[in-house]
């Protein structure tokens, strides 16, 4: 005989979205994580990639100065001359900061007859392997245009076929999206619900006819909108700031923030896990960092996963936010669709259910 | 006081039944029943651990019985927690509330989780926190907290508001203030039940008891008739004649009356 209007869950999620929203923004924890991080990182490795390669050789006092070869190497663009004495330049070499030593000396006859002298140092091998290989290209022509050469037996054509420049913006960018999604999601709402949970603020609630899926549903879409935020900013720094490359513009810019969505939806996964299992923070602590640190180092953020040696690719490949990363960048370097996207989005939605499967048996709200 | 301690045609708005409550092997509520009438102030008095929390919980819903019986406003706890949980208020122990909203906004978003409104100005004007509209709960007093917290209690209008432990750790004043609080709540027609282990807040302001101890009732009814029924075992208490105190230790050693700090 107890006929009660039964409350309606709709309201109660607005309202407890919002408010838990509110106290997010309030949180400084969520603010440095969430949006001051990733400005900082963006902006850092923005400048890093917009320094064009440069090779730095030292040329010594005793050179001759008027001479075929220096003229054209110093004439390049990409070429750096560092002087002095020969002493301090051997110096510079052996500790890597100069990619090579370059010596010219002339013979008076007429016409004079020029020798190059090269040091180079394993202290900075690729820079001289490149230097050297500059050099000879250079010393090649000059001797044939002195031997007055006109029809050399090899010609060699080049094509440019077009393309766009490689920046590392265009890698790290997206790297940078799926590490501030990595750790909003884990220290951000971790650590929130841990307190949440402590400070028996669930409990309170659910002293309210509001259903535990409800408050739970209401926690993800709060932390959804700071992710989404988060994920704007981080663009449209990119965008306008570092001139980051959307193939398709708006669709790529939209497409992302679905990915991100989806990403944050798979890694509630990981979250509910932690946050259901850990009593306190000295608890969700460790499990917290067992979680990020693997994925930071080892899913493609900062460089590609192909540097690492062969046994560790397929780990490196297989971690979730190497999935995410890997489908925000086939659709921005790689320029490819959404649709491509699905075997990644395919492996984050099963590391999403295993988790959430775990989250299931072994969550407490106390 | 005794303004409807004797009052028979009181129905019960609670009704406790055979309650059994284990965590794993250990019995925290072991095979308990009472009521309480509407209109009351009812109150479980016990030591730490004795299990009050634990029954409370049960009663609000937020534990599930091992066995027993549970009926609140004739509905049954275990079929219909959220129709309970529609008609009753509950304060926990500790305050819980998120640190980084405002007390209004704390207000209004427990009515929402009702589905109802409040006008969360005149809510906190009722426990005198008018002026702390905009302040965060960390930074109130422990009576505030309390106060602030009976204010959650009664968003949705509820028939019967449980707090537990409401002046542990607060101050005699705040304590007689929180106790004048209760009782214009009650006043208004709400029942209360409460948990202590002050037998001055026993003895003051519950119209009926229960004492409970590792997880049993000992004891119910007024807090006289408890008092009769000891005195009609031919219990005394002991009277202690105290030649000197410590006061009088250190008025003699420093010359000194106590002051006020």
């Amino acid at each position: 005989m107890h006929k009660v209007k039964r409350p309606g869950q709709w309201r109660a999620f607005l309202s407890m979205t919002y408010y838990a929203l509110r106290a997010q923004t309030r949180n400084p924890a969520t603010f440095a994580f969430g949006f001051i991080f990733p400005v900082v990182f963006i902006t850092v490795f923005g400048l890093i990639g917009n320094t064009p390669q440069n090779y730095t050789i030292g040329i010594p006092n005793t050179s001759v100065s008027n001479n075929p070869i220096t003229k054209t190497l110093t004439g390049q663009s990409f070429i750096r001359v560092e002087q002095g004495s020969r002493e301090y330049l051997e110096g510079q070499l052996r500790v890597g900061k100069i990619a090579s030593i370059i010596s010219v000396s002339r013979s008076s006859q007429n016409p004079p007859r020029y020798s190059v002298s090269l040091v180079t140092t394993r202290a900075n091998p690729q820079q001289s392997a490149a230097v050297t290989t500059i050099i000879s290209s250079v010393v090649d022509k000059a001797n044939l245009a002195l031997s007055a050469v006109k029809n050399p037996p090899i010609t060699l054509s080049q094509q440019e076929v077009a393309g766009r420049q490689f920046r590392y913006i265009d890698f790290v960018l997206p790297g940078m999206i799926g590490f501030s999604l990595l750790s909003t999601a884990i220290f951000g709402v971790i650590f929130g619900f841990v307190f949440l949970k402590k400070a028996l603020v669930f409990k309170r609630m659910f002293a309210t006819p509001t259903k535990p899926l409800t408050i739970l549903l209401s926690q993800g879409a709060s932390r959804l909108i700071i992710v989404l935020v988060q994920t704007l900013l981080i663009l449209v720094i990119g965008v306008l700031a570092f001139k980051f490359y959307l193939p398709q513009g708006l669709i790529t810019f939209l497409e992302i923030l679905f990915l991100s969505a989806f990403g944050l939806a798979a890694l509630m996964g990981f979250v509910l896990l932690i946050a259901g299992f850990a009593q306190d923070e000295n608890c969700a602590s460790p499990l917290a960092n067992l979680v990020t640190l693997p994925q930071f180092l080892l899913s493609g953020v900062f460089f590609p996963t192909d540097s690492f040696p062969k046994w560790v690719q397929p780990i490196a490949n297989n971690l979730p936010l190497s999935y995410f990363n890997l489908a925000v960048r086939k659709i921005t370097t790689e320029g490819g669709t959404l649709a491509d996207t699905w075997p990644y989005l395919l492996g984050l939605a099963a590391w999403g259910i295993v988790m959430y499967l775990l989250a299931a048996k072994t969550f407490k709200w106390e | 006081m005794a303004k409807k301690a004797t009052n028979k045609e009181k129905k019960n708005i609670i009704e406790v039944n055979n309650l059994i409550k284990k965590f794993g092997d250990f019995t925290a509520v072991n095979d308990i029943s009472f009521h309480v009438q509407e209109g009351e102030i009812f109150g479980i008095l016990g030591p730490n651990g004795a299990g009050k929390t634990t029954t409370l919980e049960t009663i609000e819903t937020l534990q599930k019985p091992t066995s027993g019986t549970i009926l609140v406003d004739g509905i049954d706890a275990k079929r219909h927690p959220d129709d309970i949980k529609q008609r009753i208020g509950v304060q926990l122990q500790s305050t819980s509330f998120y640190p980084e909203l405002k007390l209004t906004e704390l207000l209004k978003m427990f009515a929402a989780m009702y589905d109802t409104e409040v006008n969360p100005t005149e809510m906190l004007e009722k426990v005198q926190l008018g002026d702390k509209a905009g302040s965060f709960v960390n930074k109130l007093s422990g009576g505030q907290k309390q106060r602030f917290s009976i204010a959650t209690t009664l968003v949705n209008k509820p028939i019967v508001i449980f707090l537990d432990e409401p002046t542990t750790g607060l101050d005699p004043q705040a304590r007689l203030n929180l106790w004048q609080m209760i009782r214009e709540i009650n006043n208004t027609g709400v029942t209360i039940v409460l948990t202590t282990h002050y037998m001055e807040e026993a003895e003051q302001l519950c119209d009926r008891l229960a004492i409970m101890d590792s997880g049993k009732i000992v004891a119910t009814g007024t807090p006289r008739e408890l008092i009769e029924n000891l005195l009609k075992t031919g219990f005394k208490k002991e009277i202690v004649r105290k030649d000197a105190s410590l006061e009088d230790v250190f008025l003699h050693l420093t010359g000194k009356e106590l002051r006020d700090a």
